[in-house]
């Protein structure tokens, strides 16, 4: 026989013989053949497919799912990227992975890292929907035994959790948002990179955000060497990012160790996505004040003036309180009488016409809404303003405690019409049981929109989802949705591609684009025509890739 | 599969485990646990550990289970394939079902000799890039020593029980049990040469080419580094961990069969045709 490693039972006939010798306890026939048969049923003959499936009968698996999970584990064995687009069940890809493995008994013990606000569903998911016990992280530490945890990747790396944790031998360890690692130097990804694992899944709808060499970092943790080493792949394949999808070569390497299915590929009757602009105008004061504001920035332009502008168009509390901030500060301020003269202003100012707008929208209805904000002031200003108008809302972001995000989730599916959210509350939260959402404020960045929309327009909503997208005339906001989101098609389509076009673009930021356009530009019309440019640009780049497929 | 029946499954395994039926119909059953078995299965130490220090009586629950599909939103717990009831049920099979001495039932009047078998089920993983089991029911005759394979199948037609049947005497072993252990391993040993490993090929050979790419990665690496030479040398153990190609042979479970020379002679002969 080649070289394979023999490992024989040593411990059942000395425990038998000696119970033969001391007249020990015997079991019953009956008992002897259902154990035979019970290991009989629980083992896999075959190397191939999946078993897991026919475990989970109470879960419909959709093809693409399964397919996935196939690929990993046959062709990837165990190690790689999970890239689907928002809403195609990355989750589930995973859990049936990590089930397939176990079932075989490949994994016993495994590390789940996913966002602190997702570590609950997490832990649910495994267990309703694949029958895994899971355990969250808290105060008693269960590292050292043989389990399945799922943790955020900040307790995780948190001594004294950290030494522990990498004296761990894992046979699966999984990364949720894993875009989030892309970055070699940081302290994340040192950690990940140096956890004892066999199987390793990473999940990201944005496996190509920024640089070229994300992708060569995140892959260097699966598989070292597949991309070649540092100095090769920037040798090779350069810093432009246009060489992922224009190199043959790279992109058939990628595919070796990354899944990605778009919404189009699914074959999936997806539920329509209605879209609509809202347009907004402002009362004159407040078109007054705006105008005020874009003087004094333009006049003496700091850091954050665009941020004051964008802010006003959201609301008067989170210009108000950016502006105080900035006054406070124990410096020169350039204008700081413009600025303290705008205040008195903003004081005096109506109730925002968005949140009139608001108002109008949602209150001869029961359904249920989720408003997206930039802004935390915002966030806190219509929380008020709607229970003015009797209208129940719970507050969502980023910062809260798991227990309260679950608990917010749960008030908002069973009890209150509205959740408020800003935007790092938009991550992994599914809340596909509400199936309209009003973008207050527009994000710059095409991506996080989608992120954003894919929370409730995703495998299991029902309904058609209606999106409304508010824009106030007359405002950088008018030139935003003009000139970017409805030349771009934004909202006609489902993103899909975009990410890949701006990659290949090279805009890897387009917040960052969008902002650079306002403060350079000395003129509207300056403004104009170089938004229109970048939308022409991509929505050339759209079409190009339309005809190729 | 070796439980095409579930609800017949889930029926001898409560009987078995002296639990009452209470009602067995159209996919349903419900029992009347006992104490032993609600410790074991109903996961509430606590109840039973005040229960004892009290010195009062247990009230072991009565449970239902749902096997028919169709009716799974009725009151009881659905079990199925993957249900982690069944699961955990196997699990309390893998201790209790594992050792055993079991006599053929033989209805005489005469003395009458029976003939030990040591009985073992094994069970063969094969790991590499994949993985696989594969069971093999293995009956070692411990007076002449013939070997059959699949001898499950085998005592399924007999009657069998715990006890020795009047009349009866068990021949003493000529082959000891470790020695009748060593001959059956030896005998999957043997059938391990003879099969074909392309599996353990693959992986040996897979298990190269990701070295030689993790070499690779490193190649620039030089002892200025130690972090990074350790991180290697993980990386390296983590790919052996992953690929090295490992047959595991395990019992599952075994015993001593002591079945009349009729029964044995024609389960041998059997196994020459």
């Amino acid at each position: 026989m080649m070289n394979i490693q023999l490992n024989r039972d040593q411990e059942f006939i000395e425990e038998f013989n000696s119970r033969i010798e001391n007249e020990g306890s015997f079991s019953s026939w009956q008992l002897f053949r259902m154990s035979y048969r019970s290991a009989v049923a629980t083992t896999t003959p075959e190397f191939k497919g999946l078993t897991a499936p026919k475990r989970l009968p109470h879960v419909t698996f959709l093809q693409h799912q399964l397919e996935c999970a196939q690929q990993v584990v046959e062709e990837m064995n165990g190690r790689g990227i999970l890239a689907d687009e928002v809403g195609l069940g990355k989750t589930i890809e995973a859990g049936l992975i990590l089930k397939e493995y176990m079932i075989r008994g490949l994994v016993k013990k495994a590390l789940i890292l996913v966002p602190a606000s997702l570590v609950n569903q997490w832990v649910n998911e495994l267990s309703q929907k694949f029958y895994i016990p899971a355990l969250s992280q808290r105060r008693r530490p269960v590292w050292d035994q043989q389990n399945i945890v799922v943790t955020s990747i900040d307790t995780a790396k948190r001594p004294p959790h950290r030494d522990i944790i990498l004296e761990q031998e894992y046979d699966f360890v999984l990364i949720d948002e894993a875009h989030k690692l892309k970055n070699h130097k940081t302290k994340n990804y040192e950690f990940v990179r140096s956890l004892k694992k066999k199987y390793c899944l990473l999940l990201t709808a944005t496996p190509v955000q920024n640089k070229l060499i994300d992708i060569f970092n995140l892959v260097s943790i699966l598989k070292p060497g597949h991309l070649g080493n540092y100095e090769e792949f920037t040798k090779q394949f350069g810093k432009d990012r246009n060489n992922l999808f224009n190199d043959a070569h790279l992109k058939q390497l990628i595919q070796k160790v990354m899944v990605r299915n778009r919404r189009e590929d699914t074959g999936i009757d997806w539920t329509k996505r209605n879209v609509e602009t809202v347009w907004i105008d402002f009362t004159d004061d407040e078109q007054q004040t705006y105008e005020e504001l874009t003087r004094i920035s333009t006049e003496s332009p700091n850091f954050s003036s665009i941020t004051y502008t964008r802010e006003l168009c959201s609301s008067r509390e989170a210009c108000y309180l950016s502006i105080k901030k900035l006054l406070n500060q124990d410096r020169e301020i350039a204008n700081r009488l413009d600025y303290e003269n705008l205040m008195k202003q903003i004081e005096q100012l109506p109730h925002h016409a968005k949140a009139l707008k608001i108002i109008e929208l949602i209150k001869d209805t029961d359904e249920k809404f989720i408003i997206f904000t930039e802004y935390r002031a915002t966030q806190l200003y219509l929380q008020w303003y709607l229970q003015q108008h009797g209208i129940s809302s719970v507050p969502f972001r980023g910062g809260f405690k798991r227990g309260k995000k679950d608990w917010m989730r749960q008030l908002f599916q069973d009890k209150v019409q509205v959740l408020i959210a800003t935007e790092a509350g938009g991550e992994g939260i599914n809340l596909q049981f509400c199936n309209n959402m009003i973008n207050y404020d527009l994000p710059w960045n095409p991506m996080r929109l989608e992120q954003r929309i894919g929370r409730i327009h995703r495998y299991g909503q029902e309904y058609d989802v209606n999106i409304y997208n508010f824009a106030i005339k007359n405002t950088m906001e008018e030139h935003v949705m003009n000139l970017l989101y409805e030349k771009i098609k934004l909202f006609e389509r489902v993103v899909g591609n975009l990410d890949a076009i701006l990659s290949e673009l090279e805009i890897g930021d387009v917040e960052k684009e969008i902002e650079t356009i306002f403060k350079e530009s000395s003129t509207d019309g300056e403004v104009k025509i170089k938004l229109e440019n970048l939308s022409s640009v991509i929505s050339y780049a759209q079409e190009q890739q339309a005809e190729e497929a | 599969m070796a439980l095409e029946n579930l609800h017949d499954f889930l029926t001898d395994y409560f009987t078995a485990n002296q639990c009452d039926i209470i009602e067995n119909y159209n996919g349903k059953l419900s029992i009347q646990l006992t104490d032993k078995m609600d410790e074991l299965l109903m996961n509430r130490p606590f109840y039973w550990q005040y229960v004892k220090t009290l010195g009062y009586p247990g009230e072991p629950m009565k449970v239902s289970f749902i096997t028919n599909p169709n009716r799974r939103d009725e009151e009881g717990e659905w079990v199925h394939f993957g249900s982690p009831r069944l699961h955990q049920i196997f699990n309390t099979l893998i201790s209790q079902g594992k050792f055993t001495k079991i006599f053929e039932r033989v209805t005489t009047e005469l003395r009458t000799p029976l003939v030990p078998w040591l009985v073992l089920n094994i069970r063969i993983s094969y790991t590499g890039k994949h993985k696989k089991d594969e069971i093999k029911s293995m009956g070692l005759q411990l007076i002449n020593g013939a070997m059959i394979t699949q001898i499950m199948d085998e005592l399924e037609v007999l009657s069998l029980q715990s006890s020795i049947p009047d009349f009866c005497y068990t021949i003493t072993p000529l082959i000891r049990l470790k020695s009748g252990y060593q001959r059956i391993i030896q005998y999957i040993e043997n059938y391990l040469q003879d099969i074909d490993h392309t599996w353990a090929q693959e992986s040996w050979h897979h298990l190269e080419e990701e070295q030689k790419l993790l070499e690779h990665f490193y190649e620039n690496v030089n002892d200025d580094h130690p972090d990074l030479i350790s991180r290697k040398d993980q990386e390296l153990i983590d790919l052996k961990n992953r690929f090295k190609p490992q047959i595991n042979i395990e019992v599952v479970n075994g015993g001593i069969f002591y079945l009349s020379h009729a029964s044995s002679i024609r389960i041998i002969n059997e196994h020459l045709q």
